[in-house]
């Protein structure tokens, strides 16, 4: 059951901010997807209760062509799925949403809520790594913005400081004959992944890798990047072998944890063959695009 | 010395009588109400001056109670009782009520506990709030106790001894033998036939019914206590809440009208029902108590988790020669149901093939786990997982057609199971063509890809009154109004799968009126007549032939109204039909049904028209009455890297009888499906020391829409001479053969063989890697 708790919900950003710094025990929900299960659980009892979902001022997806694509913190999955302009400029982040849980769960949960939750098995995060992407935080004392791969600290803990909250993710315009592909392993469509692997692959002319970003999800405390499988497809030709060379490095440096769903040798193998896969899926994309 | 099978030489027969409302589709009569949100489940109920209860569980898997200390708990504002055993009257009670030593559960136990989970405590407060606190402030003192979690080690000389006096923790043995076993085997392996023998385990699995157990009882001081439970036989509910309370039957009043699941989980009597009852009596207030779904998940029953050994002598030419199997379950700490599914799990692992020799010796063994019980297939899905995949793999080793080889070793119509079972109508061999048709049908499927069959039958009912009840099995009475309208009065029970509409369509049929002239009215035994409820998939056959009796005893006195007022020559028969009540050879010559009604009451001195139907099996065997047949087909892709399971189609070839309403079929074979499914390749309940591990619907995975493969049915017509308009079960028997068919499509995607449940990726990529170590080192 789920504990008593105060309910603060602020008109703007500016009152979110400062009813946040005045309460002591408070956790802030915005969708409370991830937050309400922990909650009925009891594993977590705040004294108050910050609701940020209904701040309009930072539901927004805007694109640029020079600046590339903000998304507001309460931005809904389900807005980021079906936004024409996410579909055609980056299709992994909306494929990606599509997957996301149920329609119910992506109707209400917000891309600032599953960002600032942490779950090393969410979605979103390794995708928008393997993007490049930027997040933006703040409080009553300023904003800051960081790569997204350093907000990440530990399970379910983020760089966000006392009293800030996630504001915007900001995903950069990809480099030509850039292609990003996600996948996740479960065994129901839409559920949780046991593991996931996210790859990003930039060709140069000559269909050789200019530069690759490998972001494994729910393989470590944090989305885990696994960058000596990039090194290794820099500069080199298309080449199914050096894919699994690439997932047995995966499969070397991930740190994945055993539970009822799978044990850790099966995730690290998982992590291989995922790894192997969206190389040469990303690869062959990247070749088609401009 | 083998025994001989006696086949008789004449047919069941199909009638060719058009039905008005049989097998026409007909939607729930239910629907609307519950679509619409009106249909009050025990859920809903709230009743004045309702107090909430909760229940304090045990977190030790086995252990002594020494004290109970309550105090604490009674001092918080708000609480308004607090029962341990000791406002019990610490009675023992079970299912099998005829066999004292089978009757072993006191709900809150006054020694001991016996698996992690079990009830305590329980304490009624003004809100559920103060009820969850009060928990925490009763105080249980435990010793305890090394404890025991599987079945071949609770079998050990040296194991924990669960309940006193239980030799090496053996619940319940089945025997089950017909033929000479050792002598076929022999006969076998001196003519150069073919023996086989494999070890398989059976997974358990969760009932998960949208409705988690819940009951609402209030005690009145004028001693009578009336109880909404989500029960799927509210007259069980009664006799055992009666026997538990030290009351009469009749001064108990179960009320079930809706009930949202049961699937072989709700028929015995659970916390929710003892407790809320027990602290209505103590407060003359009403009790409510419903789990949570955790609540659900730990601390009720499961599907029967099973190790089967398996032997078979098969001939070179695909002869079923013999079969000997032994199979331990695990009981967990009480008896609840599993002594039947104990029974019927060695039965059907039989079926459905003429077996010269057969032996079975089945051990339920206690442990401490939450206990086992009966689930949709009753042990079937378990006993067929391991025969069908164990006879398809022979037919490989041979190099023989499986369908050849089931075909020649099916049950026919007309067959006895030596000393077990007299089967009527069978469809099987009709079965088996028609899914060899359709498989032939879908050509070459690509690499990893296979399709997978199982076939399999299914009892309609049993023929078992473990219970003790005095009453007929099933019984209905009818009452026709002046206006026309029916008033159709069942004991048996819908727990969702449409019994209620099943019902309906044959009083409609019967009278000849339309289904919206019939008013039906169950789960309630203060007004309806006593049946043993909904289990073991009886109710259409049952109940069905209660009902029709009824009707038919209400439109013989109409028709003798009928007869006198229209001055028939006596050679002419009377029916009913859309409600025109006609000569048969003439159908234009009649009155309206209405008019007949009105006349008819007037004439019996202003009574309404009463009609009485019963029903109890006489010989039929020691099972059931009637037997469903099935072929299933599960055409499923393996994705040979990470193991992943992807199932494309279900096709069914199945033998019902006659199908009652199409629509409630579809809905049983689609019910099943997604069940049988779930159970083969995602469900499981894994523990660590008996503790559950997943006790929720994050980490409890269960088949949703977007896993739901395309399923399909080839309805093969036969006419059961037992069933009501020759119908026999839908309910259950689609739920055995799936894991077996899955089984075998992955077995001729990859050429493993799988001895586990569920089949899980990692299962798969393992015996992948033994068959190709296998390999290697040839």
């Amino acid at each position: 059951m789920i504990n008593d708790f105060n309910y603060l919900k602020p008109g703007s950003v500016k009152e979110a901010f400062e009813m946040y710094a005045e309460h002591d025990d408070c956790k802030v929900i915005c969708g409370g997807q991830s937050l309400l299960i922990v909650m009925r659980q009891g594993m977590v009892a705040p004294e108050y209760l910050l609701d940020i979902k209904g701040l309009d001022e930072l539901r927004y997806i805007k694109y640029d062509e020079k600046d590339g694509l903000r998304i507001g913190a309460t931005t809904t999955h389900r807005e980021i799925e079906k936004s024409p302009v996410i579909q055609e400029k980056y299709p992994v982040l909306a494929l990606m949403e599509n997957k996301l849980a149920s329609i119910q769960t992506r109707n209400w949960g917000t891309i600032g809520g599953n960002l600032a939750h942490a779950d090393p098995a969410g979605d979103p995060a390794p995708v928008l790594i393997a993007l490049n992407a930027n997040i933006k935080v703040g409080g009553i004392n300023g904003e800051r913005t960081m790569p997204l791969e350093d907000f990440f600290k530990d399970y379910f803990e983020t760089a966000l400081e006392k009293g800030e909250l996630v504001l915007e993710v900001h995903v950069p315009v990809p480099p030509p004959k850039t292609a990003v592909v996600y996948q996740k392993f479960n065994l129901l469509d839409s559920d949780m992944g046991i593991v996931a692997v996210a790859a990003s692959i930039t060709l140069n002319g000559d269909d050789t890798c200019k530069d690759a970003r490998i972001v494994l999800g729910n393989a470590a405390p944090i989305p885990k990047r696994v960058k000596n499988a990039e090194d290794l497809l820099k500069d080199k030709k298309f080449d199914e072998k050096l894919f699994e060379e690439a997932g047995k490095i995966s499969y070397e440096e991930s740190e994945p944890v055993a539970d009822i769903h799978a044990s850790e040798e099966h995730r690290r193998h998982l992590l291989s063959v995922l790894t192997k896969r969206m190389i040469k899926k990303a690869w062959e994309q990247a070749r088609a695009v401009a | 010395m083998s025994t001989e099978i006696k086949e008789l030489k004449y047919s069941t027969f199909k009638t060719n009588v058009k039905y008005s409302v049989i097998n026409t589709k007909v939607h729930n009569v239910d629907g609307i109400a519950k679509v619409t949100g009106r249909a009050q489940y025990t859920f809903d109920i709230k009743l004045p001056g309702m107090l909430y209860g909760k229940i304090l569980r045990s977190p030790h898997p086995h252990a002594r109670i020494i004290n109970i200390d309550t105090s604490r708990a009674m001092e918080l504002p708000g609480v308004k009782a607090v029962v341990t055993g000791k406002d019990t009257l610490g009675i023992k009670q079970g299912i099998w009520r005829r066999y004292e030593e089978l009757c072993d559960e006191q709900i809150l136990p006054l020694e001991k506990v016996r698996y992690i989970g079990e009830p305590v405590a329980a304490v009624a407060a003004v809100t559920e709030e103060i009820a969850e606190k009060a928990l925490d402030l009763i105080d249980v003192e435990y010793e305890v106790l090394p404890a025991v979690f599987e079945p071949l080690d609770a079998i050990k000389k040296d194991a924990p001894v669960i309940h006193e006096g239980v030799e090496r923790n053996v619940n319940v043995t089945r025997h089950i033998e017909w033929g000479d076993v050792d002598e076929a085997f022999a006969e076998a392996e001196k003519n150069g036939g073919y023996i086989r023998e494999d070890w398989f385990r059976c997974s358990g699995q969760h009932h998960m019914c949208m409705e988690t157990r819940a009951a609402v009882s209030s005690y009145t001081p004028e001693g009578k206590l009336t109880v909404w439970a989500s029960t799927q036989s509210a007259y069980y509910t009664q006799a055992l809440l009666a026997g538990v309370l030290g009351m009469r039957e009749g001064d108990v009043r179960v009320i079930a009208t809706y009930v949202g699941g049961g699937f072989g989980g709700k028929f015995e009597l659970d916390a929710a029902m003892f407790c809320s009852a027990v602290l209505s009596k103590k407060l003359c207030k009403p009790v409510k108590i419903v789990f949570t779904r955790e609540e659900d998940l730990v601390a009720t029953k499961r599907r029967t988790p099973m190790y089967y050994y398996v032997r078979t002598a098969m001939s070179r030419d695909g002869q079923l020669l013999a079969r000997e199997s032994r199979m331990f379950s695990n009981g967990g700490a009480y008896t609840g149901m599993g002594a039947t599914a104990l029974y019927l799990s060695g039965f059907f692992h039989s079926f459905p093939y003429k077996w010269k020799a057969y032996r079975y010796d089945g051990y339920r063994v206690y442990t401490n786990t939450m206990p086992s019980t009966s689930m949709r297939g009753f042990g079937a899905p378990q006993a067929m997982f391991c025969s069908e995949q164990q006879i398809e793999w022979m037919c490989a080793d041979l190099g023989l057609d499986p369908y050849e080889v089931r075909r020649k070793n099916a049950h026919t119509e007309c067959y006895e199971v030596p000393g077990q079972a007299f089967i009527q109508s069978c469809g099987m061999t009709e079965c088996i063509d028609k899914i060899e048709e359709w498989v032939k049908s879908k050509g070459d499927l690509g690499p990893n890809r296979a399709i997978g069959i199982s076939s399999c039958g299914f009892m309609s009912g049993g023929i078992f009154n473990w219970f003790d009840s005095p009453y007929s099995f099933s019984s209905a009475v009818v009452t026709i109004n002046n206006d026309g309208t029916v008033e159709l009065h069942v004991g048996c029970q819908d727990i969702g799968q449409g019994s209620n509409t099943t019902m309906a369509i044959i009083a409609a049929e019967t009278l000849g009126v339309k289904i919206e002239d019939i008013k039906g009215h169950s789960g309630d035994t203060d007004h309806c007549p006593a049946d043993l409820g909904a289990w073991g998939s009886r109710q259409t056959l049952m109940a069905g032939n209660a009902v029709k009796m009824a009707c038919e005893d209400a439109k013989k006195q109409l028709l003798e109204f009928a007869y006198a007022e229209m001055g028939l020559n006596i050679v002419y028969d009377l029916d009913i039909k859309d409600r025109w009540v006609h000569v048969i050879a003439r159908p234009e010559r009649g009155m309206k049904y209405e008019d007949l009604v009105k006349k008819a009451i007037r004439a019996k001195d202003g009574q309404r028209i009463v009609g009485r139907g019963y029903y109890t099996p006489h010989r039929k065997g020691m099972i059931s009455p009637a037997y469903s047949y099935m072929m299933q087909a599960v055409d499923a892709e393996v994705d040979p890297e990470t193991g992943k399971i992807k199932i494309h189609e279900i096709m069914t070839a199945h033998d019902c009888g006659q199908p009652i309403n199409p629509l409630g079929l579809v809905g049983q074979l689609e019910g099943a499906a997604s069940m049988a499914l779930g159970y083969a390749y995602l469900e499981d309940l894994p523990m660590d020391e008996g503790k559950l591990l997943n006790p929720n619907l994050v980490d409890y995975k269960v088949i949703r829409a977007p896993e739901m493969p395309k399923t399909g049915m080839i309805d093969i017509e036969t006419y059961e001479a037992e069933g009501p308009y020759g119908a026999k079960e839908a309910g259950e028997g689609l739920t055995n053969p799936t894991a077996a068919a899955l089984g075998n499509a992955i077995f001729h995607a990859l050429g493993i063989q799988m001895k586990e449940l569920p089949l899980t990726p990692e299962r798969i990529l393992k015996a992948l890697r033994e068959k190709k170590e296998k390999e290697a080192n040839k």
